[in-house]
């Protein structure tokens, strides 16, 4: 043994969580979990994220409450698809890489299927009369739809900025309408725009958050 | 536009937003500009995405397939897929993200400016259709419904379906 051997301590380290594989779990096991969960989640995260905390949690002692609001917290901070960034943290904790790709697989793969099916059938039928005077009923329910969407996404930010500071409320305002504004007028690029209030939020958000952490120290 | 060019729209899209529509009003831009999709490619695609189980990001392999057959729904999956593997790099990095603070105000951004595009795309949507009183009944309907989160969005959208079939 060299002397660098002898020096470092030979009690085991606690890995970081998260990081280890609990390769007891069955490779097939989580597929037809993760199967399941894929054609049961209808309507969006909060369908697939029940059948998540159900099978993972309550069923089996696989992950704890505070595993999943953990890599919850994560995936708010990943770009793309959270319900996708949660499914690959998952895998990895259940059964490294492997783990990644069976519920990878076992949630997208009946999607995908039917998702592409269905575009094919719609594809079909799509020049016909009916069906043409049906979609002129789905078009403005895809606005309102969207509308929607867009306003739950953006009242859980708005009640954020509203609770830390006048500064970070107008902010966030700002940053919606300015984006509304050169994206609809002066037809900016989207891209431009999102990388644009990206980086200044980046640099705004975190001195309000300081500076409430200040006066918040200052008062106690 | 090449696959290479239609992949990296894709990949682009998904890569500087969040969540399942975020890359919308992205794609919506590049998409419309190249005459690639119409904006009746887009309210199918969403509407599908709606209707099939799973995440409804995959909305954009039904854009995919509308815009470019199976090829694009191929391309659109890899491109969707690939951003969310950023989490392994965030997961490794765990420890000092209380002090990334820098990140969160990344991604707050990023929340905020999809949101302030979104009312473009709604905007151009409600448009295509021309703006009667039929169009603005059926999308104040659905926004009441779809809000409320008390009704199925199947029903909805078949509601819709009827409510187009009988009126247009």
């Amino acid at each position: 043994m060299t002397d660098k051997q002898l020096s470092e301590p030979t009690v085991a380290i606690p890995k970081p969580h998260n990081a280890y594989a609990t390769s007891k779990v069955n490779f097939w096991e989580i597929l037809r979990i993760w199967l399941l969960i894929g054609v049961q989640s209808f309507g969006g995260g909060s369908a697939t994220m029940f059948l998540i905390r159900r099978e993972h949690i309550t069923k089996r002692n696989w992950l704890t409450e505070d595993d999943v609001n953990e890599f919850w917290a994560l995936c708010q901070l990943t770009p793309g698809m959270s319900i996708i960034a949660l499914s690959i943290l998952i895998g990895r904790k259940l059964k490294g890489w492997k783990g990644i790709v069976a519920v990878l697989t076992g949630l997208l793969f009946p999607s995908v299927i039917i998702t592409t099916i269905l575009a094919a059938g719609f594809n079909a039928v799509g020049s016909l009369a009916p069906a043409q005077a049906m979609l002129k009923g789905v078009i403005p329910a895809t606005a309102g739809l969207s509308l929607a969407v867009a306003l739950q996404f953006a009242i859980p930010l708005l009640k954020k900025g509203w609770n830390e500071k006048v500064a970070s409320f107008s902010f966030s305002l700002l940053v919606i309408g300015a984006c509304a504004t050169l994206s609809g007028i002066f037809k900016f690029s989207a891209s431009f725009l999102l990388i644009g209030s990206g980086t200044l939020a980046a640099l705004i958000f975190p001195r309000i958050w300081w500076s409430i952490q200040q006066t918040q120290e200052q008062s106690k | 536009m090449n696959p290479l060019e239609f992949f990296l729209t894709f990949l682009k899209a998904s890569l500087f937003s969040t969540d399942g529509l975020g890359n919308l009003p992205s794609l919506h831009q590049d998409l419309l500009a190249n005459g690639i999709a119409t904006d009746t490619d887009f309210s199918r695609s969403v509407a599908l995405g709606q209707i099939s189980p799973g995440p409804n990001g995959l909305w954009a392999l039904a854009l995919g397939y509308f815009t470019y057959g199976i090829l694009g729904v191929i391309l659109a999956f890899i491109a969707i897929i690939i951003p969310p593997f950023i989490v392994l790099l965030l997961a490794t990095v765990h420890r000092r993200i209380e002090h990334l603070t820098w990140v969160k105000g990344l991604m707050r951004g990023v929340s905020l400016a999809v949101v302030g595009l979104f009312i473009i795309v709604i905007i151009s949507l409600v448009t295509s259709v021309g703006l009667e009183w039929k169009t603005v009944i059926v999308m104040i309907g659905t926004f009441g419904l779809s809000f409320s989160r008390r009704v199925n969005i199947l029903l909805i959208l078949g509601l819709a379906a009827l409510g187009g079939y009988l009126l247009y």
